[in-house]
């Protein structure tokens, strides 16, 4: 393999109950790149990045089936505990959702619970880099201790970002982290993804696709719960192969 | 290309528009080139200068489209296809103008001429040579509007004609002026014009291979063979 496959997925498919929600997906998301999923509301993107971290777990109807692997390893099998493989791969949602603890414990809580950190001085560095990696540090330096819930949208959503990475992930996923975001923090928030691509995986789900023109270097495009293209976010919004991809790109099918 | 329209009616109609200002430029362009001609076989000055003054009208419309262009873009971003189709446009209307400049050139020198002996023989081989680049130009413009791959790659390969009779006049004009001095300014004159409409038929094509990347998505990536020899052509020096 020339490329640096992160995490590889081969014939997935999700239920809901009766509803076939994804069919037969087979994916490779590259290593330290940002892989973004596009597509129609209902087409799946949300459902599949889901289950990247197993988050689908929670949902009692769900059912996954194939093979998804983390770096070789299926992450669903029985030995992998969801909770150790989601400090591995991180979420962030569409809503910016701080704890309504202070900043500085919005951070902390994950390295805490993970037994990160051998010392307070130790726990103080990870909340420090966290928060410089989500490219927040400065604005809240200063009131650590105020309620994370007291900030701004877009400064929440550089706090969950922050909380993200602070357990150290390898793969970050992100469900359309600027959807309730301003134009401003929109841009903080795309500056600060293509930072994080130096040291993370990052795949992002989002409607805009400008956005994911932007911030990407792969983009998939999910239709009716199928991958219908996948390749280079270039040669995507330039030229598609599938005239679905085209006709979704250009504005033709919601 | 996509036959399905936009979810959104008005950037139809925004693609629309500006690939009809590109039809109406490519019309009088055409007319141009063709009155450039007549003027210059039958020494109409009126009629060049109405070539000369009517190329105002082609370069605002090269300006409207650019401003038009540069709404779509800022409105709509275009993806894929329509990208391909505002980014042509940009570049067609680009050569357009040249072309239009080209005939405007055309009408300046025929003014000239007009005050000078007529170069026997000249005068028909010029009007093929125009007639020829301008049924090219219309190809090339069906070519766009029907979105013909086919169409565009015979037109582009149709120039190689035009620079085979552009040689053929290099070497008619070269005999002129070499036979007798006098004629070496109404040659000079004629000589650009050829060279002026060779370049033209550049131009063509170059609207052929934006024709082919508006659909395929890629430029064709063979080398025409160019037909133009005279810049490497030995008989020069030996003047």
């Amino acid at each position: 393999m020339s490329k640096d496959i992160k995490i590889s997925a081969k014939g997935v498919d999700v239920f809901y109950g009766d509803t076939h929600a994804i069919k037969n997906v087979d994916i490779e998301i590259e290593n330290k790149a940002v892989t973004a999923f596009i597509g129609p509301s209902g087409c799946g993107k949300s459902t599949f990045l889901r289950c990247i971290n197993r988050m689908n777990d929670t949902i009692d109807i769900c059912r996954v089936t194939g093979d998804i692997l983390l770096e070789g390893q299926d992450i669903y099998a029985k030995s992998v505990d969801p909770v150790q493989l989601r400090a591995r791969v991180g979420m962030v949602f569409q809503k910016p959702n701080p704890f309504p603890k202070s900043i500085y414990d919005n951070v902390a809580y994950g390295p805490t619970i993970h037994g990160l950190a051998k010392s307070k001085a130790e726990l103080d560095e990870i909340v420090e880099q966290s928060l410089r990696r989500a490219a927040i540090w400065d604005e809240v330096k200063d009131r650590l201790h105020q309620p994370g819930t007291g900030l701004s949208g877009g400064q929440q959503q550089r706090l969950c970002i922050g909380r993200a990475i602070a357990t150290a992930p390898e793969v970050l996923l992100m469900d359309e982290p600027c959807s309730a975001l301003d134009p401003i923090a929109t841009a903080q928030v795309e500056e600060l993804i293509d930072d994080l691509r130096q040291n993370y995986t990052v795949v992002i789900v989002t409607h805009s696709m400008q956005q994911a023109a932007r911030v990407s270097q792969k983009t998939a495009f999910f239709h009716l719960g199928h991958v219908v293209e996948y390749g280079d976010t270039n040669k995507i919004f330039t030229n598609p192969e599938d005239s679905r991809t085209e006709s979704y790109i250009t504005g033709r099918i919601g | 290309m996509m036959d399905q329209e936009h979810i959104a009616s008005a950037y139809d109609r925004d693609l629309d528009r500006v690939q009809s200002l590109i039809m109406r430029m490519g019309g009088m362009v055409e007319t141009a080139i063709s009155d450039a001609a007549r003027a210059l076989e039958m020494r109409d000055t009126e009629l060049a200068d109405q070539v000369r003054a009517n190329d105002k009208l082609i370069d605002a419309l090269e300006e409207q489209i650019a401003s038009e262009v540069a709404r779509v873009i800022a409105v709509r971003s275009p993806t894929a296809g329509d990208l391909r189709t505002v980014l042509s446009v940009l570049k067609i209307s680009g050569n357009l103008e040249r072309m239009g400049d080209y005939a405007k050139n055309l009408g300046k020198r025929t003014s000239v001429l007009s005050e000078m002996p007529a170069i026997s023989g000249s005068g028909g081989a010029l009007r093929r040579m125009t007639q020829l680049v301008n049924v090219m130009l219309k190809d090339a413009l069906d070519a766009y509007i029907q979105r013909d791959v086919e169409l565009a790659e015979d037109v582009r390969q149709r120039d190689a004609d035009v620079d085979q009779m552009y040689n053929a006049l290099f070497r008619e004009f070269l005999t002129h002026m070499m036979e007798d001095p006098r004629n070496i300014t109404a040659c000079m004159h004629l000589h650009f014009i050829a060279k002026n409409v060779e370049r033209m038929g550049d131009h063509v094509t170059s609207i052929c291979e934006q024709v082919i990347y508006l659909v395929d998505g890629e430029l064709p990536e063979d080398d025409r063979l160019k037909q133009d020899r005279t810049s490497y052509d030995i008989s020069v020096s030996k003047v």
